[in-house]
């Protein structure tokens, strides 16, 4: 049995590849409830594209990568919670207009013949090619993440409970989503050059929705977020392990097995869904 | 008011889900031409009793019935302020069904619409985004799709809540030209006040507490089983509900 | 003048032209829905969704057209399933289906089938490999849009401007929404091969929601952004063809570029009333 459970991770690639998972979960778990009760998972989901019109100018400008990442991801932070205020368009179309635009600019500018191959494999990660160096800044980025949000923990509570009232109280939502969308954009930077686009949407997303299916309150679903994320990372890695699957993807499906478990709880939240029961109460913003 | 019931129920109950009716026992009929108020608290039932008038949410007991074309009028607050229609576009969805799918609404929908917002009292605002509109425009609107939908029998929900003084005055006035024409009414409020104006009043908190005429209906024991604790007895024999309005999930 | 027809003189540029113009009809009468009815992220995980039937479709001996519709739908009825019975907010409900069947369609490409081979084109879209046959099923695809346009977008607009009345007109909202959201699904397919399905939205979102700033009906909208959508695409063609890139991101860039033009415009009117208020004061 602890054969079973040590013999995985008897090589250092395997090792650094389970600590990573582990350490990032634990920063995408918590940062992953905002997400989810700010109602941005589109945002999460997309805003690691916006890296690449970064990548390819600090590419070009012979400065750090990681710079020119930071910086897309920063400008699309900026245009989604910009596009948030503007009720006309509506926050999901306007996510896919910021996302889309910089995206086909990141791939136009990674075409042109100056610019290096291959950056937009970046996007994608390999987990099982971990350095050291990016367990260091996985590291940094869980203390960054920790702090943040528990340095801003009562403007992203008032401003996400009643937007309205906020102010009031002292929050400003538009600088508290930005805010969040901002810390957003630097994890992922920071994760998907490790892990990929899919796995870092996966720790993100689904432990987060576990959790707060399980317990009703903040804080507990904070710190079981980042439980249930760092439970993904190691039970994917056995999976992949035994089963010979790709890592990434096997983290990402049991983050997302984690999820269908609670499905069997039902409906958290009681109150009659509109009459008429259309489909489109579930796939879209509209009420 | 003459002939047979237009609106009737009988015994009936209502509910969400198995085992807990939100409505019970509720037994009513109003015929043509007659304005029935409809008074009970927040979660009382008013809109599961609308809900199972229009057909939507299945009788677990009892009968529910209206003979005639049926329009529900939502509350204002329900509809989208950001949506691209005008007052003529709103009041225009109301002969939808009327229309087969392969005809466009041409020019004879067009009149219907047109001369349901004259009634209400829009001409001059036909054009007028409906997000744009005041509180009490906007329940204008919507009782002229109802009307745009031909119906006979109209069930208002809440229409003078968030509406000011002055289209408050409108909106009751549209009413009574519409009873006058032998459309059958049935308003959800909460003013107490307004119900006494009616030709009729339901009482119903979660089962059918008294119906009759605003005299028979509106005597303090009545209000008390339908308000309970809500209820407040001003000085000098006034009341009032102390809880007035809620947005609807 | 030279510079906007020598290129369409070409074979591939005139099938790139006309699939363009055929999904022109869909971001107009589809895409003024998925703006309106907060269908983007939607729109967009469908697109993506369709990677493990794309896998799938070779080994299993489908159409990769009909194996990703497949799995479009799989995805919507999935993403629906998961919000109703959970009641969680439809952008989490669509991320965790997104993720589970991009899990899927990694681990189904990489372990269980052998495949790879123009994951470039399906991620980006292609401007010189589009067939006859590939525009021929896009003419479906947009003509099973405009059939679901024709009967049911008076209950989609009504459903729009407030769902839960909508069935008291007489109109029969669940099915109309299933087939809208059906005929997305179909046009999000159609345009993969040509705008890749990263960047689906680029035809399908972003006209919409350009003329979404500014339309007073949803006529409008719908007449506007198919007219925004066949601009856009057209020059987003010739910029694809200058630069030697594919249509997609072009497209994107564009469409980006003209949004961010109008939103602009549109802030600098509201911040600038003068004009208007001297106008009526002197009246």
């Amino acid at each position: 049995m602890i054969d079973a459970l040590t013999e995985p991770f008897g090589q250092g690639i395997a090792q650094r590849a389970l600590l990573e998972v582990v350490v990032l979960g634990a920063a995408c778990g918590p940062l992953g409830t905002w997400v989810l009760l700010y109602r941005q998972s589109y945002a999460a989901e997309s805003i690691a594209h916006a890296m690449l019109p970064g990548l390819v100018i600090a590419a070009l400008a012979g400065v750090p990568l990681a710079l020119g990442a930071a910086g897309g991801v920063l400008v699309a932070a900026a245009g989604v919670a910009l596009a948030a205020r503007g009720h006309r368009v509506g926050a999901d179309a306007g996510v896919a207009v910021t996302i889309t635009a910089l995206f086909g600019a990141g791939v136009l500018l990674a075409l042109t013949p100056a610019a290096p191959a291959r950056l937009g494999e970046l996007l994608f990660g390999d987990l099982l090619g971990v350095t050291l160096t990016d367990l260091v800044i996985a590291a940094g980025l869980v203390l960054v993440v920790a702090l943040a949000l528990a340095v801003a923990h009562r403007p992203l509570a008032l401003a996400a409970f009643d937007p309205a009232a906020a102010p009031g109280l002292g929050a400003r939502p538009g600088r508290v989503e930005l805010a969040l969308l901002a810390l957003l954009g630097l994890t992922v930077v920071a994760a998907v050059q490790a892990l990929g686009n899919l796995l870092v949407v996966a720790l993100l997303i689904a432990p987060a929705a576990a959790a707060q299916r399980l317990v009703g309150r903040l804080w507990p679903a904070l710190l079981l977020s980042a439980l249930l994320a760092a439970l993904a990372g190691a039970g994917g890695l056995y999976l992949s392990h035994y089963l010979d699957l790709a890592a990434g993807a096997s983290v990402a499906l049991v983050a997302v097995l984690e999820f269908a478990a609670t499905l069997p709880l039902g409906a958290r939240v009681s109150g009659a869904r509109a009459i008429g029961g259309s489909p489109i109460e579930g796939l879209g913003r509209a009420r | 008011m003459n002939g047979t019931a237009l609106v009737r129920t009988d015994g009936l109950s209502a509910g969400y889900r198995r085992g807990e009716p939100a409505i019970s026992d509720v037994t009513f009929s109003a015929p043509s031409g007659q304005a029935v108020a409809l008074l009970g608290p927040n979660g009382g039932g008013k809109t599961t009793l609308f809900r199972a008038l229009m057909g939507q949410l299945p009788a677990s007991s009892g009968v529910a019935e209206i003979a005639g074309r049926a329009a529900y009028v939502p509350q204002t607050e329900r509809s989208r302020l950001d949506f691209p229609v005008n007052a003529l576009d709103v009041a225009l969805m109301g002969t939808y069904a009327l229309t087969p799918w392969y005809r466009r609404t041409g020019r004879r929908e067009r009149a219907i619409a047109e001369s349901a917002l004259v009634r209400v009292g829009l001409e001059s605002s036909m054009r007028a985004a409906y997000g744009a509109l005041s509180g009490g425009q906007r329940q204008r609107v919507l009782i002229a799709r109802a009307l745009a939908q031909d119906a006979e029998v109209l069930l208002l929900d809440e229409p003078l809540s968030g509406v000011d003084r002055a289209s408050e005055e409108r909106v009751l006035a549209v009413l009574d030209e519409l009873t006058d024409e032998g459309r059958t009414l049935l308003v959800a409020t909460h003013d107490i006040h307004q119900a006494r104006r009616f030709d009729r009043v339901l009482c119903i908190n979660g089962r059918q507490v008294a119906f009759g005429t605003p005299g028979e209906a509106l005597t303090d024991e009545v209000l008390q089983a339908t308000y309970g604790g809500e209820l407040v007895v001003l000085e000098g024999g006034a009341r009032a509900v102390a809880i007035q309005h809620h947005a609807h999930p | 003048m030279s510079f906007i027809t020598d290129p369409f003189a070409l074979e591939f540029m005139r099938l790139a032209l006309v699939e363009v113009l055929l999904l022109a009809v869909p971001a107009g009468l589809l895409g003024a829905h998925v703006v309106l009815r907060g269908l983007a992220f939607f729109t967009h995980g469908v697109g993506s969704a369709t990677f493990p039937g794309l896998v799938l479709a070779g080994p299993v001996g489908l159409p990769a057209q009909l194996s990703a519709l497949g799995a479009a739908l799989i995805f919507a009825g999935g993403v629906e399933r998961v919000s109703r019975s959970t009641r969680m907010a439809y952008d989490a409900a669509t991320a965790l289906m997104l993720v589970a069947a991009l899990g899927l369609g990694v681990v189904l490409a990489s372990d269980v089938f052998e495949s790879g081979a123009g994951v470039d084109q399906l991620l980006f879209g292609t401007l010189i490999g589009l067939s006859a046959d590939d525009v021929a099923l896009t003419a479906v695809a947009v003509g099973l849009g405009v059939a679901g346009w024709a009967v049911f977008d008076r209950a989609w607009l009504a459903a729009g401007f407030d769902a839960a009345t909508a069935p008291s007109l007489g109109l029969r909202v669940v099915l109309a929404d299933w087939v809208l959201v059906v005929v997305i699904a179909a046009s999000v397919v159609a345009a993969l091969d040509a705008i890749g399905a990263l960047l689906v939205s680029a035809i399908l979102v972003l006209p919409a929601a350009t003329v979404r700033l500014g339309a007073p009906s949803v006529r409008a909208l719908q007449a506007g952004a198919f007219a925004l959508a066949a601009l856009e695409g057209g020059f987003g063609l010739l910029v694809a063809y200058q630069l030697d890139v594919p249509a997609g991101p072009a497209i994107a860039v564009v469409a980006g570029t003209v949004f961010a033009a109008a939103a602009l415009t549109r802030a600098l009117a509201r911040r600038a009333p003068t004009g208007r208020r001297r106008k009526v004061a002197v009246l």
